[in-house]
């Protein structure tokens, strides 16, 4: 009796095996209901966050720089963004949207680049946007800002 | 005679046959046991995945309201007060706070029921802290969760009542997308 114990028949002869095999039916079953169970309640989508915060809440961050830095400013409407470094301002880059309906930055982001090469130190940018703008464009564009090294931004409202 | 099954039967020459004799003469047994050790293995190690990826804390209630905007340069969420925003709604902790059109038409800078409740909250925060004696100092995160087709003119109205009732750390939730933007790599952030 191949791995059986012998435990004595209690007197009847009789030799039984203790090799039982437990049921795993149950426990399969389990399983399979605690994988459809998770499987559904799964969210399956990954969140993140943008960080931002208001310009002109608080006075004491505004403060004058101490160094030169000149402060960069994007003023977004509807139609067209504004880009300007201390007062002198960039070409107007008109919106335009992709097949999905999506806002092309690829020029916002080359002249990010530009003033990132001009001032490695300002991390800083305002944007400055238009009651119409869509929450989407919006966050798009933050979401530029910080992928061309501006992670500090701050939204206000445009005005009029 | 006795009932035999049906199917072939070879002549009493090619009984004992290799080939046509095959499963003539000695019956084997039907019933062999089915090996699912390797299935429950499997399922054990698909259980602790699934349990180890998706219990990582619901900071936002996803809804069909709401779409999230993408965005390739996120930071990890964080537990905080979640201000919804869907396209007829603004709701605070699942709580009506204004409803889209009448904060369209509306020429104020904040939303009063947001604000309130915010502060209540705020203070919640505070009493409970300070019973505990938690030293643990209010960092007035909050998250807006809005869907993309939301103006701009709804959500600086949600984010100046934030802002005013003492929650400053402003985040806007999004769908972390895998594509890194023409921004190039993402920038690091204290």
């Amino acid at each position: 009796m191949a791995g059986g114990m012998d435990l004595g028949g209690g007197g009847k002869g009789g030799k039984k095996p203790l090799d039982a095999s437990i049921n795993l039916v149950p426990f399969i079953d389990l399983m399979a209901v605690t994988i459809v169970f998770l499987i559904m309640s799964a969210v399956w989508t990954q969140l993140g966050r943008l960080q931002v915060s208001q310009s002109g809440q608080s006075s004491a961050e505004e403060q004058p720089p101490q160094d030169q830095k000149q402060p960069v400013n994007l003023l977004i409407t509807e139609k067209e963004l504004k880009l300007s470094v201390g007062g002198t301002p960039f070409d107007t880059i008109p919106v335009t949207r992709d097949e999905k309906g999506r806002v092309d930055l690829s020029k916002l982001t080359g002249y990010l680049a530009q003033i990132k090469k001009e001032q490695p130190d300002q991390s800083a940018i305002t944007l400055q946007t238009e009651d119409a703008v869509l929450y989407d464009d919006l966050v798009r564009i933050i979401d530029n800002c910080i992928g061309s090294q501006f992670p500090s931004v701050s939204v206000s409202p445009a005005s009029t | 005679m006795a009932i035999q099954a049906p199917g072939k039967r070879f002549g009493k020459r090619l009984e004992h046959s290799k080939v046509f004799g095959h499963g003539l003469h000695g019956k084997k047994n039907m019933n062999s046991d089915l090996n699912v050790t390797p299935l429950v293995d499997m399922f054990v190690i698909l259980v602790l995945f699934l349990v180890a990826n998706f219990s990582n804390g619901e900071v936002l209630m996803m809804t069909k309201d709401i779409n999230l905007p993408e965005a390739a340069n996120t930071d990890e969420l964080v537990l905080a007060p979640v201000v919804m925003v869907s396209k007829t709604e603004v709701l605070i902790s699942g709580a009506l706070v204004g409803r889209v059109d009448d904060l369209t038409r509306e020429e104020y800078l904040n939303i009063p029921a947001l604000e309130e409740k915010l502060r209540d909250m705020k203070k919640q925060f505070e009493d409970l802290h300070n019973a505990a004696q938690d030293t643990g100092a209010f960092k007035g995160d909050v998250n807006i969760q809005a869907d993309k087709s939301a103006q701009f003119r709804i959500i600086k109205r949600v984010m100046f009542s934030c802002a005013s009732a003492g929650y400053g750390n402003i985040s806007f939730a999004t769908m972390a997308s895998s594509v890194k933007k023409e921004g190039g790599e993402s920038a690091s952030r204290d």
